[in-house]
């Protein structure tokens, strides 16, 4: 067997400066993963080439692709999948659920304050400008209660783990968080493969996902509906997420739908059916902001419903999740939210945020001055990763010029620490044997009005590319099962 | 004073229109200065008419087409009671600290945060700024110069912008509509901290008013204890009783009269429109008839005007929708 363990670990490198999430500092495989490791370990570098070309048609089979848009088509691809699932422990998981659900409910609180009495300006939290000058803080919200008062039913809070072994979260995703359905489809396609290996953990369901969301979507049903007629609306076989909008809604039992196939009277919306006209309550939106109803936002959009904002703004119809919640999960307000979570819950945030200096602040422009090799140094107002100095990668003489391009403007830039993403065993085609390779974690989060649902797993995503950080899909980023253990 | 408006509007294509949904944001505003004795909404083919209200709570009408037609006419009868007022008895030319730390104040930055802010058609460079107001004059004064400003450095021409037109391309052009002027004048007066709103209306016909032969728009603003007060660029007057207001908003995209999404094959199309207003001292007896459906009207006036708001061809759509694939907000 030692011979075997060499052989399909052979190639993989232990480096102290990254977190490893199979192997302890001295070296050795951690227990939660010391069974599977030991599967894994009896097993040739042929047959997981075997079992990797069988996960591949598992994929093939599902009809699950992913599009990659070049400059003059989009092709589909099928998203790779990895051999070595992720195993997070009942203890861990605990922390991570209590810590999504509490920014999710926060954030809700959020985005109700900001587009009703805006107390948390009033209050001196948070500036009024970071609120008016998003793009995504949308006018025509003021006012609105949505039923059941809740904006952000789904969100996707991305987590990564750092070099000191606790999560951080990077972002929070409340429009229209993607990627559930490769979840559930990395399941599917680990059972295919390797059936053996789940004789020997007790690991969460992931299925319940689709049945969850419905109760979400029906327990915001507008006044006065008592069995709600739920749709999911997509903009089209063109996206490069329809394959999740058609899993969805097929596993939901309910109708996939395009703009057109809907119409609003008298602001109430009906869908068309060969039976005729028929209403509709509750609706998930895969569709931006922006193209929902041409009469009130882009007039250009043929992929929105005319009058569908009335018939919200009257109550007649939910939209999941709901307009304008794109201001909250802003780059710019993500460092407020250990302020917005104590403001609104009176609690301590359950997950870190990565420490942010503004450099507006005399005694952290000082830190920031001092420490500019161990810190990224971001302006708050660029979008697409422009202007962003990484420190540790800096020439001494670029070092300078950056401190007098802080010391010039200084509530321009903020900083932060320098985060690195724990690595993970991944099977790697070319080498034939597993590699080490960067990850982070999105989970799904669900609000309904007195209903709450956090996702028993999650896309763990990973870096295919050797010392890559950015694990997203069209940058060459795979996805891997992720296992939560039970008690 | 009482007014009798009619409003029509007569689309013509050359290829029949399966489907289309418009919007009409037409009805005077019920206010302290003006009263809505009758209401009537018409269209040529007998379409059920909707009624809903916009973002900032205006009453709109829709009509929703479901066989084809090649020519549609939507009309709007209004018959309306206008008080005279006289705003300057009490505006004051003083100078009030007072106001100036209102205006700084976060709570009233937050209050009006709706009129404070740019929009796509209200964005100017703080530095481009071409007119700036004078400490040592009174808020209403300002706006009144203003006003005056505007008004003699710019020549009130049709034809020469469209309603996506910037403030910068107006300056750069020297002429426009009252669209044109109006946006302008919201730009400079929000960045001076006063909240503006654009204001759509019609004009009283026959005074010789720049863009009385069209839906009229001016700015409102809000001074200090004494609330939203309207100046008219394009004319130099301040909005009293021969300005009908019909709704507010941001900009011209708030207030649009008409919105149209149309699906068809056509490839030219045209839209006339005809705005009446007659004034007489003298009133009538009330009477009430909301969204009331008249006969068919016949088809007729012809007039060139065209809406920027009214995308045609669905061809043109299809392609959009190939084109832009607009992506989930948070792809993977």
């Amino acid at each position: 067997m030692s011979t075997t363990q060499q052989t399909i670990f052979s190639s993989y490198d232990k480096d102290p400066k990254f977190f490893d999430e199979i192997f302890d500092e001295k070296g050795n495989v951690k227990e939660v993963y010391q069974t599977l490791f030991d599967l894994y370990s009896g097993h040739s570098s042929q047959d997981f080439a075997k079992l990797n070309d069988k996960a591949k048609a598992s994929f093939f089979n599902q009809g699950i692709t992913f599009q990659v848009y070049t400059d003059q088509e989009a092709k589909e691809k099928i998203f790779p999948f990895d051999l070595f699932p992720r195993i997070i422990d009942h203890k861990e998981w605990e922390t991570i659920e209590r810590g999504v659900l509490q920014r999710s409910k926060a954030l809700n609180h959020f985005i109700w304050d900001i587009y009703h009495d805006k107390k948390i300006i009033k209050q001196g939290i948070i500036p009024l400008d970071l609120i008016t000058s998003s793009a995504n803080y949308l006018q025509q919200m003021i006012g609105i209660d949505p039923p059941g008062g809740i904006y952000n039913h789904i969100s996707g809070t991305d987590l990564i783990k750092h070099a000191d072994g606790k999560y951080y979260v990077l972002e929070d995703n409340i429009r229209c968080p993607s990627g559930v359905s490769y979840v559930i489809c990395n399941r599917t396609a680990l059972k295919r493969a390797l059936f053996g290996v789940f004789n020997h953990y007790n690991a969460h369901t992931v299925t319940d996902y689709a049945q969850n969301l419905l109760e979400i979507m029906e327990s915001v049903k507008p006044r006065g509906v008592d069995e709600p007629n739920c749709v999911v609306i997509t903009p089209g076989v063109y996206n490069s997420a329809y394959y999740e909008h058609s899993y969805l809604a097929k596993s939901m039992g309910v109708e996939l739908v395009e703009g057109r196939d809907l119409f609003v009277e008298n602001d109430f919306v009906y869908m068309q059916t060969i039976k005729g006209p028929e209403r509709v309550d509750v609706i998930y939106r895969r569709i931006d902001d922006a193209f929902l109803d041409p009469l009130e936002f882009r007039p250009d959009s043929a992929l929105g419903v005319p009058g569908l904002f009335s018939a919200y703004k009257k109550g007649n119809v939910c939209l999941v999740n709901a307009p304008g919640t794109g201001f909250a999960d802003d780059k710019a307000v993500y460092t407020y939210m250990p302020e917005i979570i104590k403001y609104y819950l009176g609690e301590e945030p359950i997950l870190n945020n990565v420490h942010t200096y503004h450099c507006s602040r005399p005694d952290e422009l000082k830190y920031v001055l001092e420490n500019v090799d161990k810190l990224v140094i971001k302006p708050v107002d660029e979008a697409g990763g422009y202007g962003i100095s990484i420190g540790n990668r800096l020439t001494k003489e670029e070092i300078e010029k950056v401190k007098k391009t802080i010391q010039a403007s200084p509530r321009k830039y903020i900083a932060q620490p320098i985060m690195s993403l724990s690595v993970h065993a991944t099977y790697i085609e070319e080498s034939e044997s597993f590699e080490s390779r960067h990850v982070d974690l999105r989970t799904f989060c669900l609000l309904g009005a007195d209903k709450e649902f956090v996702l028993k797993g999650g896309l763990t995503r990973v870096a295919l590319k050797k010392g890559n950080l950015i694990v997203n899909s069209s940058q060459g980023g795979g996805s891997k099962d992720t296992w939560v253990l039970k008690k | 004073m009482e007014y009798t408006i009619k409003y029509k509007a007569v689309n013509t294509y050359d290829a029949p229109v399966d489907e289309a949904f418009w919007q009409f944001l037409l009805r005077p505003e019920e206010n302290e200065t003006q009263r809505v004795r009758l209401s009537k909404f018409s269209n040529s083919i007998n379409a059920a008419v909707d009624a809903s209200t916009n973002t900032f709570g205006f009453p709109i009408c829709r009509v929703h087409l479901k066989k084809a037609v090649e020519r549609i006419s939507f009309e709007a009868n209004y018959i309306i009671s206008k008080k005279h007022s006289n705003p300057f008895s009490a505006l004051d030319s003083v100078v009030n600290p007072v106001h100036t730390q209102l205006l700084n104040s976060l709570d009233f930055k937050i209050e009006y945060e709706r009129f404070l802010g740019e929009t796509s058609l209200t964005t100017l460079n703080r530095e481009a700024l071409p007119f700036k107001f004078s400490d040592s004059h009174s808020i209403f004064d300002n706006l009144n110069e203003l006003n005056a400003w505007i008004y003699k450095n710019f020549e009130f021409k049709t034809r020469v912008t469209d309603v996506t037109i910037t403030p910068s391309e107006f300056l750069a052009q020297g002429a426009g509509v009252c669209q044109d002027f109006t946006h302008l004048f919201l730009t400079i007066a929000r960045l001076h901290q006063i909240p503006a709103r654009y204001t759509s209306g019609y004009l009283h016909q026959g005074n010789g008013y720049k863009g009385d032969s069209q839906m009229h728009a001016w700015a409102e603003c809000y001074i200090p204890e004494k609330g939203w007060l309207g100046f008219d660029p394009a004319n130099n007057l301040i909005a009293l009783e021969n300005h009908i207001k019909v709704a507010h908003g941001r900009d011209y995209a708030d207030c649009a009269p008409i919105k149209g999404i149309i699906y068809s094959n056509s490839e030219k199309n045209e839209t006339n429109y005809v705005v009446e207003v007659q004034a007489r001292e003298e009133s009538e007896p009330d009477v009430f008839m909301d969204f009331e459906v008249s006969e068919p009207l016949p088809f007729a006036q012809q007039l060139a005007f065209q809406s920027q708001w009214q995308q045609q061809q669905y061809q043109q759509q299809q392609q959009l929708r190939q084109q832009q694939n607009p992506l989930d907000s948070s792809e993977l």
